[in-house]
């Protein structure tokens, strides 16, 4: 090859590289997204010694004593059932912010029909108001909002089994 | 098509229709389960394949069976070896792992399931049922299969890579105890990818021992760098070759009984994928080696006209409604990618047909169904065999297919030498 081809070549070269290292992405791909924020759960599980699950299913109404959950007609559930949940509420946080200020909360199935999840510690300390809708389009996760606040969050579809989990075995308590 | 033309041929339908909703009241009698009678189902599939049934993604070829028959798809030499175990054996209670009451240690050898009888009530329970799931998964003893993998999306397939994997057991083995086990084994495997050549000869070897604390030790080699590299057990919840498919979908669960907290929280049916609910039979070719033909089981991204998602299996997989537990597993290994996984394991046989899996972050994100064969050789010989996964990502809808291979064998006197870094790294040779 010529002096005048190498040459030549080179310079093709440098122009390659040049376009690579222009347009390449300047930042690296994000990671898996984790869930960010503090937990729906703030304080730890054994804190709670009240939880009332009301949904269109009915009310459960749940209180800790030094021997277990107890609901209203004072029958103990299986303490794996309401540790759970609770636990996950403690690891559990909102993937992502969906909707600041929702025009129609119906559209997450808020609302009336939500469930709604509302835990207490000792001296009647409200620890948590969770307002429950429907799951999102992929069944990932579940809609949500806490203490009032308007904005809709996802939060993992976790939760939903640990709900009905629970709701399942207090039926199955209540049952003859 | 006329209008007048038209009417028999929906007529014809609607009388097809009406008559498999009317079959499919009745439980005992084979029936198909789709869209038109999905609520038919609703106790018998978890709910994101629900979701799909109703939407007419999915359907069900429902076999029933009786369940005293769908036992004897395992040996009698393995119900007399499980009756036998009864009240020997307990649990580790800090890990799950399986004690010899007569010791206080691991059991040097057993065949059959360690807990022959399972009581909801006992605080064990769910390590009984996964220490039960284990020793059905050991019962075989070895042998191997090359299979594919198919990424499949709305569209079709996007990516398949052809792979094989060859596994000797040393624990549960039917055969009997193999006296020489120097590095104290459960069981090894060699698995290696041959098509696409781009990744032809990564391959994994995989030792693990027989002991309630150790990780199980993986080695992945890789051609272009010739390196074998040790890694970690938790790989297993990595998606492989990027395709929505998991190490540890095998058998729907792969890993060592004691990496997961397990924790009984239900029981009910479900509808149980297999190829057929009879055992194949096997064909001696080798003083040691048989072969076990299976048919294959098209998709529908390759069948022109096919009913449901591209992924659906479209012939040759049956379901049968079993009796399962439902168990919550969760690993400690801070490593591994999977959160909260929920398994539904049969009663008798101890399967694990279905999973669902949530990520650390609490989403549900995955389902898998796993399929099985059964092989039998009169009542001294069985075993059971993973022999499909749809694993299906909800996250991003897409979906792949693991297994579905027509040929596989059976090894009773594998060469323990095969399973070395030495065969790993000659394999491409």
């Amino acid at each position: 090859m010529t002096l005048r081809g190498t040459v030549a070549l080179a310079l093709v070269l440098g122009v390659l590289v040049t376009y690579l290292a222009l347009s390449a992405p300047t930042t690296q791909t994000p990671a898996v997204p984790v869930a960010a924020g503090p937990a729906l759960l703030a304080v730890p599980a054994t804190d709670v010694t009240h939880l009332e699950l009301t949904d269109a299913s009915g009310r459960l109404s749940l209180v800790r004593s030094p021997n277990g959950w107890h609901d209203a007609a004072d029958r103990t559930l299986p303490s794996g059932v309401v540790t759970d949940l609770l636990d996950a509420l403690t690891t559990l946080r909102p993937i992502t912010m969906v909707d600041d200020a929702p025009s129609d909360i119906a559209d997450y199935g808020l609302g009336a029909d939500a469930t709604r999840l509302h835990l207490v510690g000792s001296t009647d300390r409200p620890l948590l108001d969770l307002e429950i809708g429907a799951r999102n389009p992929a069944w990932t996760g579940l809609y949500a909002r806490r203490d009032g606040a308007p904005g809709v969050f996802l939060v993992g579809a976790l939760l939903q089994w640990e709900i009905d989990k629970l709701r399942n075995t207090a039926r199955a308590q209540s049952s003859p | 098509m006329t209008k007048t033309a038209r009417f028999p041929i929906v007529a014809i339908l609607a009388a097809l229709v009406l008559s498999v909703a009317s079959a499919a009241v009745a439980e005992d009698k084979p029936m198909i389960l789709d869209a038109n009678n999905w609520q038919e189902g609703k106790d018998l599939l978890p709910d994101p394949v629900l979701k799909r049934l109703q939407a007419g993604e999915y359907w069900f070829k429902v076999v029933p069976v009786d369940p005293a028959a769908f036992k004897k798809n395992y040996a009698q030499k393995f119900w007399d070896a499980t009756a036998a175990n009864e009240g020997k054996y307990d649990l580790d209670p800090a890990t799950c792992g399986l004690k010899d009451k007569a010791t206080g240690k691991i059991p040097e050898f057993l065949i059959g399931f360690p807990f022959p009888n399972i009581d909801k009530n006992d605080p064990n329970v769910a390590c009984k049922i996964a220490q039960n799931f284990a020793f059905a998964g050991y019962m075989g003893g070895g042998g191997g299969a090359t299979f594919t993998l198919n990424g499949i999306d709305t569209n079709g397939q996007f990516r398949r890579v052809k792979a094989f994997i060859h596994a000797m057991g040393y624990q549960g083995r039917i055969d009997g105890k193999i006296e020489d086990n120097p590095e104290n084994l459960t069981l090894q495997a060699i698995g290696a990818a041959i098509e696409p050549q781009d990744v032809e000869g990564v391959s994994t070897l995989t030792k693990r021992y027989w002991d309630w604390e150790s990780q199980d030790a993986i080695w992945a080699f890789v051609p272009s760098t010739r390196r074998a590299r040790r890694v970690n057990a938790a790989t297993r919840s990595d998606p492989v070759a990027g395709m929505d498919i998991f190490s540890d979908d095998l058998n729907c669960y792969a890993g060592k009984i004691e990496y997961y907290k397990w924790k009984l929280v239900g029981e009910g049916k479900i509808l149980a994928p297999v190829l057929r609910p009879e055992p194949f039979p096997m064909k001696q070719v080798s003083e040691t080696r048989y072969s076990v033909d299976t048919p294959y089981m098209e998709a529908g991204y390759e069948k022109p006209g096919s009913k449901g998602a591209p992924w659906w299996i479209q012939d040759n997989l049956v379901f049968v409604p079993r009796p399962v537990w439902i168990v919550e597993g969760e690993s400690s290994d801070p490593y591994y990618n999977f959160g909260k996984v929920i398994m539904y394991f049969d009663k008798d046989l101890y399967r694990i047909y279905w999973k669902l899996v949530h990520n650390r972050a609490g989403e549900y994100f995955y389902t898998a169904a796993c399929g099985y064969h059964f092989v039998k050789d009169g009542e001294t010989y069985s075993s059971v065999y993973p022999n499909l996964v749809i694993g299906v990502n909800d996250k991003t809808n897409r979906a792949a297919l693991g297994g579905r291979y027509q040929s596989s064998f059976v090894e009773r006197k594998w060469d323990p030498g095969y399973f070395s870094l030495r065969t790993l790294t000659r394999l491409t040779d």
